[in-house]
């Protein structure tokens, strides 16, 4: 049983890959913007900016005020890499030391307490309700899950049939709903880092008085 | 549907005749303006709310329909119902939402009265997102609806019809800058002392806002007293002198376009080396960025802003100021679109230390400061004046805890509304131009001081 689930994992990650690949391909068919105006600046340095200090909590005002959030929020998805690295040494038999499995673990335990957390904020405070739609639940809901299966399966075994189920789902759902800017997340920072980059206006300066 | 509607809404008039073919109509503009940039970001949003506080309408109105998430749905609603297949076939699950008479109301109150296209929710969204850019794509397909508020409307036309937005004929222009010369040669002591019009081969071609000969001539003497102290080669054109395009607001492209491809005939019949463009915040991001976008080419030409000009007459030593002559303390407002989207955030910093003797930042400042209200036509939309007051709180707050007497603002809608504040919220401030406090502060070199 465990083996043809791995088996469904594997292919919907396929799936979700190729749905992925599509949906790039059909973004890009929407035509490429061909920047004319003089550079003022590098766009490289702004990509690098965003990319690197400008994921720092104190390089943007909206992360400093809602620390929580954003902190939550980076736990969250670090969790959801180390899940994907453990799923990915399950399916690939790859040897993970103790040590290793050990950082994975607490590393998705603390992922899933923020996705939770962030799930009841999303449900708890009315401004955040009026924004959000079925769609936004249900991608938290399913990587929580997918989170807290990985939690128990560094553990034990006798969940591994859930395991890869709520994985298959997880990677099924990934093109058709909102986990799909795991893929537009990195790619709409490369175009803003570009923009403000061109335009002179990041990397912002360190020493603002 | 706002504050200030009167019972004859032309607006709501104009929505209520709206039938299936007008939508279809404002779906195809909308999807023209779509390329892979905007449609990666309508992508994007995973509704984590954090870009509230980063808005001015937000912090005022305390509203949803102020939340730049909220402003931004309303366009990725439109998207996904017509160009994503779960938009397609389970709206009710992703928010997929038809462009109807409901949609359309919506987007003319929030997107045109709660924005000011200022780019600081872009800048604190934690994904990065260009939210201003995807409002100003809905503003678009308004515009093919005929429903941009009347005010800015008109603005756009009638610097369509009159070659500038205050509509001045040709020979008040000329008349004007004549006159104004005149004030230049008493101000500096010296008939030789000049407002160049139409002087082809000038290194620079010099632009101004309108409101500029109408309202405010000082600043026409102030930047002609600068260019005579650096003993500057420069020229204004007869024809085309107007720095603003208000299509960038309306959302108008081809109008933008229109408008800036005027200046360009300018610069090319008169051959001068660079373009430079007055204080106006939107008029420096319309020509130096977005015009060559607008008109898809590239300029041969360098097109800078005045800021850049005097900052360099500065190192160069080409100008010399006495900070003394300008004694009380001056804080500096940031236009958005000339430092947030513009990129010209150190040149007027450069400048005041120079000009003043008791320079304070706000807080927050440069690319992170807070719009004043004015820009994103609002102060051409009265249907919208009564939020747009409110929403300048923040900005006014920030003023009051500088202790400045003095706001330089480098964009003239800044100063407008800068003004408008100083008297609703009682800040007893001066505002003035960065070119105005540096005219104020010159040395000329005859030994007359200025």
């Amino acid at each position: 049983m465990p083996f043809f689930l791995k088996v469904g994992v594997l292919l919907a990650f396929l799936f979700a890959v190729v749905s992925l690949s599509v949906l790039v391909f059909r973004t890009f068919s929407f035509g490429k913007s061909c920047l004319h105006s003089e550079p003022r600046s590098k766009g490289r340095r702004g990509i690098l900016y965003v990319l690197g200090r400008g994921m720092m909590p104190w390089e943007k005002e909206s992360a400093r005020k809602h620390l929580p959030t954003y902190v939550g929020g980076m736990a969250y998805h670090l969790g959801i890499f180390a899940a994907l690295a453990y799923l990915f040494s399950l399916l690939f038999s790859i040897e993970f030391s103790a040590s290793l499995i050990s950082v994975l673990r607490w590393g998705v335990a603390v992922g899933f307490l923020s996705g939770m957390a962030l799930f009841l904020k999303r449900i708890l405070l009315p401004v955040m309700r009026k924004i959000s739609c079925p769609d936004d639940f249900a991608a938290n809901l399913l990587v929580n899950i997918f989170l807290v299966f990985t939690f128990i399966q560094t553990y034990s075994e006798s969940f591994t049939a859930f395991y890869y189920l709520a994985t298959i789902v997880m990677f099924l759902y990934i093109p058709v709903g909102k986990i799909r800017h795991c893929f537009f997340f990195f790619y709409a920072k490369v175009l803003f880092g570009n923009f403000y980059g061109r335009r002179g206006v990041l990397p912002s300066r360190i020493d603002q008085d | 549907m706002s504050e200030n509607t009167e019972k004859r809404d032309p607006i709501e008039e104009r929505i209520k005749k709206l039938k299936a073919e007008d939508f279809e109509k404002a779906l195809k503009v909308f999807h023209k303006k779509l390329n892979h940039e905007y449609v990666t970001y309508l992508n994007s949003c995973v509704h984590c709310g954090l870009c509230a506080d980063s808005c001015h309408y937000y912090l005022s109105q305390k509203d949803i329909q102020s939340l730049p998430a909220f402003k931004l749905s309303l366009a990725t609603e439109v998207f996904k119902k017509y160009w994503s297949f779960m938009g397609r076939k389970v709206s009710w699950w992703t928010g997929a939402k038809k462009l109807d008479h409901e949609m359309v109301r919506e987007w003319v109150d929030s997107l045109f009265g709660r924005c000011t296209l200022c780019g600081r929710c872009s800048l604190n969204c934690t994904v990065g997102i260009n939210i201003h850019y995807l409002i100003r794509a809905a503003r678009s397909a308004l515009v093919s609806l005929g429903l941009v508020p009347p005010g800015l409307q008109s603005t756009v036309d009638t610097a369509l019809d009159k070659g500038n937005n205050m509509g001045i004929p040709k020979e008040d222009w000329i008349e004007t800058v004549e006159w104004l010369e005149e004030e230049l040669q008493e101000e500096v002591g010296d008939k030789k002392a000049r407002l160049p019009l139409d002087e082809k081969g000038a290194r620079l071609l010099y632009t101004v806002n309108p409101r500029e000969p109408m309202f405010f001539p000082l600043s026409i003497v102030a930047v002609g007293k600068i260019f005579y102290a650096a003993g500057e080669s420069w020229t204004f054109s007869s024809d085309n002198y107007d720095v603003t395009n208000y299509g960038l607001y309306s959302g108008d492209d081809e109008a933008a376009g229109i408008m800036s491809q005027r200046l360009v005939d300018s610069r090319n019949k008169l051959r001068c080396e660079t373009l430079v463009l007055a204080e106006c915040g939107h008029g420096f991001n319309s020509n130096r960025w977005e015009a060559p976008e607008w008109l898809s080419k590239k300029y041969g030409f360098e097109v800078r802003s005045i800021l850049e000009i005097i900052a360099g007459y500065i190192r160069e030593g080409r100008i010399q100021l006495d900070p003394s002559k300008n004694s009380d303390p001056v804080t500096l407002h940031d236009p958005c679109n000339l430092v947030r989207l513009g990129g010209i955030v150190e040149e007027q910093r450069f400048i005041l230390k120079h000009a003043v003797s008791h320079f304070v930042e706000m807080q927050p400042n440069r690319e992170k400061n807070y719009c004043c209200g004015g820009g994103g036509g609002q102060l051409a939309m009265t249907r919208f004046a009564q939020r747009r007051l409110e929403a300048g709180k923040i900005k006014a707050d920030q003023i009051k805890s500088t202790g400045a007497k003095i706001v330089a603002s480098p964009c003239h809608n800044c100063i407008d509304q800068i003004t408008e504040l100083n008297k609703h919220y009682k800040l007893d401030i001066q505002v003035k131009t960065v070119s105005e406090i540096v005219a104020d502060a010159l040395i000329l070199w005859k030994g007359k001081e200025g």
